[in-house]
């Protein structure tokens, strides 16, 4: 049967949430306008830019180009869900230690993306790191420092991950 | 909010075969629909969401043989630990289809159908002769790659049906490689230069520089004119360049291309 609104269920960083949706819905309009989660940019608006990126079940998405009802019984994570008892996650802080940012716009979308190469990759490798950053764009910092961001975050959360393994 | 449309989830693909038509359209990643649909390119009144739907999720070798489903994503086949050890030339071209977040999303059959001129897999099928199946409520055909795409964002395919999966026979034994130009989302130019290393023809596909592919066999990697095939191909003039700019690209991309496979260094 054909709708035009769904009710789903989903976590969004975490907390359980059931509700209604208009199928036009986007994802990135449904965080921002509906949950008021606004760390999710939208720029290009065709999944061009890597602004609006969120992760739905661990993976990288364009939330301007996903439905929100296609996130029916998954995980969304959203920059909102990163950081601990008011700890910033150690991405957050290397942009910040390592100035990968300047306006700051891309950079939620940018700390996503890294985000699931780190997940899947822990020690990822500088081209490896190019490579699956090559989909977002940034006009401010030349990328230079946004690379070193990721590298020097990876090795913080091996360290983490060694201390607890430790 | 994108204009307005109604969903359906069918879960058996019988189902969803019952439901397609010229206004009620399959929808599996959304990476080439939704934005058509934004741009108020494409006003379907209905999607009908592939994703809950099996046997659209295969992916089956039998042999040397690979079968794909329609629904199978750009990552799954870029990772997939029997694709990475059956085919690494396309591991390896799945891997660099547009950005992460659409390999996550998108979908091969998907790809296929919108027909984009600039798609990487495309390019690397018709060089491996694969072939599609479209099915309806009624019928099942299987159609060459080189068959199914007829111009740009045109193929085959009638409304009513899907591409169900895709066949790409003897994948195990293909070496090759692929090369591309890209300095934005998509490719300027993509050159797939393969053969079946037991037997048969080299095979050379040129795409994103024109509608479709142009595909072009000889004996050998050493076969080709790289010239004569830059003379020969349609071109389209767009964005990523002129005409004059796109045959002189192609010309340097074919040459290179045939250097590695020349000496040995394909996948």
């Amino acid at each position: 049967m054909s709708v035009t609104s769904l009710e789903i269920a989903c976590t969004v960083n975490g907390n359980s949430i059931t509700q209604a949706i208009d199928v036009r819905t986007t994802l990135a309009h449904w965080l921002r306008e509906d949950l008021a989660l606004t760390g999710t940019k939208v720029s290009c608006d065709v999944q061009i830019c890597g602004a609006c990126t969120v992760l739905v079940a661990g993976e990288p998405v364009s939330a301007c180009t996903y439905l929100a009802v296609d996130v029916d019984g998954k995980a969304v994570t959203t920059i909102e869900g990163l950081a601990r008892d008011g700890e910033l996650h150690p991405l957050q802080r290397a942009f910040v230690e390592k100035m990968a940012l300047q306006c700051g716009f891309c950079t939620p979308g940018f700390i996503m993306m890294a985000k699931a190469l780190l997940d899947s990759t822990p020690q990822p490798s500088r081209e490896e790191i190019l490579e699956h950053l090559d989909g977002n764009l940034c006009r401010c910092t030349g990328y230079a420092p946004i690379v070193a961001a990721v590298e020097q975050a990876a090795r913080v959360l091996q360290g983490i991950k060694a201390g607890e393994n430790g | 909010m994108l204009p307005p449309f109604a969903l359906e989830r069918p879960d058996r693909l019988d189902e969803a075969l019952g439901l397609l038509d010229d206004v009620s359209v399959p929808y599996c990643g959304g990476t080439e629909l939704l934005m058509a649909m934004k741009m108020n390119v494409l006003r379907p009144r209905c999607l009908v969401d592939l994703k809950g739907i099996a046997e659209l999720g295969r992916l089956d070798w039998d042999g040397d043989d690979v079968l794909v489903g329609g629904a199978v994503t750009h990552a799954r086949l870029a990772t997939d630990d029997d694709v990475l050890s059956g085919s690494a030339l396309l591991a390896s071209v799945e891997r660099r289809v547009g950005n992460a977040r659409v390999r996550s999303q998108g979908s091969i059959g998907g790809n296929l159908c919108f027909a984009e001129p600039r798609s990487d897999i495309a390019t690397l099928l018709c060089a491996m002769e694969a072939s599609v199946t479209l099915q309806s409520q009624t019928d099942s055909r299987e159609v060459a790659m080189r068959d199914f795409l007829i111009g740009a964002y045109e193929t085959v395919r009638e409304p009513g049906e899907l591409l169900v999966n895709v066949l790409i026979p003897k994948v195990r034994r293909y070496r090759g490689v692929y090369l591309k130009y890209q300095y934005s989302e998509r490719p300027t130019v993509g050159v797939a230069l393969v053969h079946d290393e037991a037997e048969g023809p080299w095979r050379l596909a040129v795409g994103a520089v024109g509608e479709i592919p142009l595909v072009l066999e000889a004996d050998s990697p050493s076969g080709f004119d790289p010239h004569a095939v830059a003379e020969s191909i349609d071109l389209v003039e767009d964005l990523s360049g002129s005409v004059e700019y796109k045959r002189h690209i192609v010309e340097v991309y074919v040459r290179r291309a045939m250097q590695l496979a020349i000496q040995g260094d394909s996948l």
